[in-house]
């Protein structure tokens, strides 16, 4: 019952090995990158009404509904310059016999304006200055965007810091070059989408700072719980000690990212796609990609990083040499016993031993299974056979 | 799914509800139309300055989500979505600010009517003579009889004139202040002849009379149009007519200017001082006249400037002195602050100012906020007519609301299904959290929009929804923390303990990146960013307090009962089993 796949990972015993394949997952994230910068610097955000400005029509409420008026300027637009984007809802200014529908439609040049204009009033039998034309500046000013940036600075030097002092400086690099990961890659993909770039796509934008850490304090957490005093023990090296903090949080990051991928993957397909409302699927997509990338960089390149730059530490790098170096020796002890033991030089009380010590790094029986003597080597052996019974499971 | 289709439906016409936005509601448009002096529109730069600052001081009067754009090339519309036109009342006042000293004072009220009266005394209706003038002599040279002039008492007293009266659109035809030539023509060789003669206003009535058809220049661009000597000699320039003046009409601060305080007209030099030399302002009561007024600071080389215009008004130095007219109770100079076309004080200087100062005047507490801030986030090179308000409907309205709401709660309603299925009866903790943060986080919005203006648009609410999904992760941190706990064989009593310890250090450290992503936001951003970030932050904490005050409580609770145990209410059953099979 307890020993399907679904249910050692469930119970964090799944042996996945992140860690190992790094450099899969660095050739993974390095492609996605790139192809997310070459999408941000190729294709580019497409900015919408409220970034670069537009133009507005306003047309009398004697016509018809307002969405009568929407669809006619709509197709008017498209008319004019089919590769426009889409024109905003309108709206209705003032009331009764003055009253006007306001729509705001991407920038068009001169041309384009005269003939939407001609287009409408002909369409709804008016006269031409009864319909009336401007151009419309940006709302969200360069000054918004400027400070967004700096804030968004403010906020990586502060969480940088802040991840130093709560863990370690390695885990705050790998942390906040995730977090650069996440936001180079939403961006890219967002402007492959095609979507417009509006306020709400800033919002969403943002919102995924403070989400795109949380699984990776969560992994980081208890890679930080796993890894205490691992020097001090010669067993695990710090890859393995972080690749089962990886594989025993992985179904809590799995988890926390259904949790909280559910509410916006109902906006997103549930909102947007099937109720119409389209301005939902902006602020959605953003959050979707956003905390879908997340998620994946918490597992799959935040530890990775993290390993990658533990083991240019040397004090690390000691470590891991001591206990791949008693590994080896402890293997080929193991295999020379093995070899003495086929020779039949001696007992097979040894060999026995050798089985059963063999999961564990440690290895006992060097000694006496070297009757060729090379003494010198076998006391590294010893020393590490001893330390590793203290390994319990 | 539950907790907002109540309030959604059902309250916000008559109950508590909080403020939504323009897309939704609708709200007001309000248009302001830039007059320039030569009736050219004025140039791309400055409007977009002026939108800036525009924008910059609706948000400070706490109106969120505000849209401010540029129509045409001299339009700026603002829509906000509160239907109170107060919110946004004055926004387009230019708010360029001088200090000037003042040269002369003369009365501004209308001089005795044509020839039938022979009197020579040039009394004004309104009591001239009221004012308690110390003034010893009549006057110096040539402003002989000046003396019925109101001489304003040192502490100000005009309002701050903070609106830009209204004009009548009749006189407007030609959009732009006529030239001397024009004008002369207007008035006549000889009026204008005489009236250029004058060096101060005149006493006797055939002058007066001569000079009589200047009265029927129009305010707004042929009065402007004159030289600021003439505005000031001219008795027919009544103040009526000088505060009517196109907006921007005296706002070159290297030539001298007329304006009026109250009733008394006065001359002044030119500006050696502006608002651009002011650092910092805000509203404060003067604490020793209770009086509300403006202090505000310099900047560096505005503090020279300030201290060199107090000690030339102090010790009346300077070129030119000040008339006798304009001297004080203390036989000091005036000093008058001007903004834009008004005289908002004009106190007599009582000593050398090398520190910051103050503007007094008769604020309303609103109107001295309103300056400050004016001061504060700089004067628009651009002015602007009377605005124009427009009621606007929502551009997304109910359906869309109902759209994004039904679509929000189908995707909480998946989280609740999701948790029930994995945690059984630990799903139910996790769906009241919910509920419990749902309804806390819709009371701050109610809350917000009551207290700070907080209107929240449709992807303000999917934000919000989003953060509740958010705040459920820490929910999954806690209980499978649990689990391991129990896994490694604790009884369910001390693993719920044990297991809030560990979970809560990582649940405050990722809650405390998030609190930081929006402190740092709110502080540094403006406009939307701030706002939401603002809103975000203390939802955030909402979350911190469902987590401690509410979900550790009823966590020992339930581990208190047998259900917890059991395998098929709390879905912590199999790991117990397990447990037990591997100890």
């Amino acid at each position: 019952m307890s020993s399907g796949f679904a249910s050692r990972l469930y119970r964090g015993e799944a042996n996945l090995n992140i860690v190992g394949r790094r450099k899969l997952w660095f050739m993974v994230a390095g492609g996605v990158m790139l192809v997310s910068l070459l999408s941000l610097f190729i294709i580019q955000f497409t900015l919408g009404i409220e970034f670069k400005g537009g133009n507005e029509f306003q047309i009398p409420t004697k016509v018809g509904s307002l969405s009568q008026v929407e669809q006619a300027v709509d197709e008017a637009v498209h008319r004019a310059n089919p590769g426009v984007g889409d024109i905003h809802a309108g709206q209705q200014i003032g009331q009764g016999a003055s009253g006007v529908y306001s729509i705001r439609t991407p920038q068009l040049d001169d041309e384009q304006t005269k003939a939407v204009h001609n287009e409408i009033v002909g369409k709804f039998g008016l006269d031409t200055n009864e319909v009336s034309d401007s151009r419309v500046s940006s709302s969200w000013g360069k000054g918004v965007t400027d400070q967004a940036l700096i804030s968004l600075l403010v906020f990586l030097a502060a969480v940088t810091v802040y991840l130093i002092l709560r863990f370690e400086l390695r885990m705050a690099a790998a942390a906040v070059a995730s977090l650069l990961f996440d936001l180079v890659v939403t961006a890219g993909v967002y402007t492959m989408s095609g979507f417009e770039v509006t306020p709400s796509t800033v919002i969403g934008f943002l919102t995924i700072l403070g989400f795109a850490l949380y699984d990776v304090v969560v992994v980081f957490d208890k890679v930080q719980e796993n890894t205490r005093g691992i020097t001090g023990s010669s067993t695990q090296t710090y890859a393995e000690a972080t690749n089962l903090a990886l594989n025993q949080t992985f179904m809590r990051s799995i988890n926390t990212s259904l949790v909280a991928l559910l509410p916006v993957g109902g906006l997103l397909f549930i909102g947007a796609g099937l109720l119409g409302a389209g301005t939902l699927k902006d602020l959605g997509l953003v959050l979707f990609i956003g905390m879908g990338v997340a998620v994946y960089s918490s597992l799959f390149f935040a530890t990775p990083v993290l390993v990658w730059l533990k083991e240019r530490d040397p004090a690390i790098m000691n470590h891991t040499r001591r206990v791949l170096t008693r590994r080896t020796a402890a293997a080929k002890a193991r295999s020379e016993a093995a070899k003495a033991g086929a020779e039949g030089t001696s007992a097979p009380v040894q060999k026995k031993v050798a089985e059963t010590v063999a999961p564990k790094a440690g290895a006992k029986p060097v000694r006496p299974s070297r009757p060729g003597g090379q003494p010198a080597r076998s006391g590294g052996g010893r020393s590490g056979g001893g330390r590793s019974g203290g390994k319990k499971r | 799914m539950v907790w907002f289709s109540g309030p959604s439906k059902a309250g916000w016409e008559d109950r508590l509800h909080p403020r939504l936005g323009l897309d939704l509601v609708g709200g007001t448009r309000v248009t302001l139309t830039a007059v320039t002096k030569d009736g050219n529109p004025p140039n791309a730069g400055d409007m977009e300055q002026a939108r800036q600052i525009i924008q910059t001081r609706v948000d400070a009067r706490g109106v969120s989500e505000a849209q401010v754009v540029i129509e045409g090339n001299d339009k700026i519309v603002i829509s906000v979505a509160s239907r109170a036109d107060d919110a946004i009342k004055d926004v387009g006042q230019a708010s360029r600010l001088f200090f000037r000293k003042v040269i002369k004072i003369t009365d501004g009220g209308e001089p005795a009517a044509a020839a039938p009266t022979p009197s020579a005394a040039p009394s004004a209706p309104a009591a001239p003579q009221a004012s308690a003038t110390p003034t010893p002599q009549a006057s110096g040279g040539g402003g002989s009889a000046a003396q019925p002039s109101a001489t304003p008492s040192p502490t100000a007293s005009a309002a701050p004139a903070a609106t830009p009266s209204p004009t009548a659109p009749a006189a407007r035809a030609d959009k732009r202040i006529l030239t001397e030539d024009e004008l002369r023509k207007k008035v006549g060789d000889q009026p204008w002849e005489a009236a250029k003669a004058l060096t101060a206003p005149p006493t006797d009535q055939p002058t007066i009379d001569l000079l009589k058809p200047f009265s029927t220049l129009g305010e707004e661009f042929e009065v402007a149009g004159l030289s600021p000597e003439m505005q000031f000699n001219v008795p027919w320039i009544t103040c009526v007519k000088l505060n009517k003046r196109i907006p921007g009409a005296i706002q070159d601060p290297a030539q001298r200017a007329v304006a009026c305080q109250g009733n008394s007209k006065m001359y002044m030099d030119v500006a050696k001082v502006a608002g651009t030399d002011i650092s910092n302002a805000a509203p404060q009561i003067d604490q020793q006249t209770g009086q509300r007024v403006v202090s505000f600071d310099l900047t560096g080389p505005g503090q020279n400037k300030w201290t060199d215009l107090t000690r030339e008004a102090y010790n009346n130095s300077g070129d030119p002195k000040c008339d006798q007219t304009a001297l004080g109770d203390q036989q000091r100079c005036l000093v008058a602050v001007v903004l834009d076309n008004f005289i908002v004080s004009a106190p007599e200087i009582q000593g050398v100012l090398t520190s910051s100062s103050q503007i007094t005047g008769k604020f309303t507490p609103q109107e001295a906020k309103q300056l400050a801030d004016n001061l504060k986030f700089g004067a628009l090179s651009v002015s602007f007519d009377e605005a124009e308000h427009k009621t606007v409907t929502a551009t997304l309205g109910a359906e869309y609301l109902r759209a994004g709401l039904l679509a929000a709660g189908i995707g909480m309603l998946l989280v609740i299904i999701y948790s029930f299925f994995y945690y059984r009866l630990l799903g139910s903790v996790i769906f009241l959290s919910l509920i419990l943060s749902g309804v806390l986080t819709f009371g701050m919005l109610v809350f917000l929009g009551k207290v700070m203006g907080f209107t929240l648009t449709l992807a303000g609410i999917a934000g919000f929804i989003v953060s509740l999904g958010v705040a459920a992760d820490s929910f999954v941190i806690y209980f499978e923390r649990l689990k391991d706990e129990i896994r490694e064989g604790r009884q369910p009593k001390s693993a719920v303990q044990r297991a809030w310890q560990r979970a809560r250090r990582t649940i405050l450290t990722a809650n405390a990146i998030s609190l930081m992503a929006a402190a740092i936001l709110t502080i540094f951003s403006s406009g939307p960013v701030a706002g939401f970030a603002f809103a975000l932050g203390i939802a955030t904490l909402l979350d911190l307090i469902v987590v401690f005050l509410f979900r550790y409580p009823i966590m020992a609770m339930f581990a208190n009962t047998p259900a917890f145990l059991s395998p098929r209410v709390s879905g912590l059953g199999r790991v117990m089993r397990e447990a037990k099979e591997t100890n």
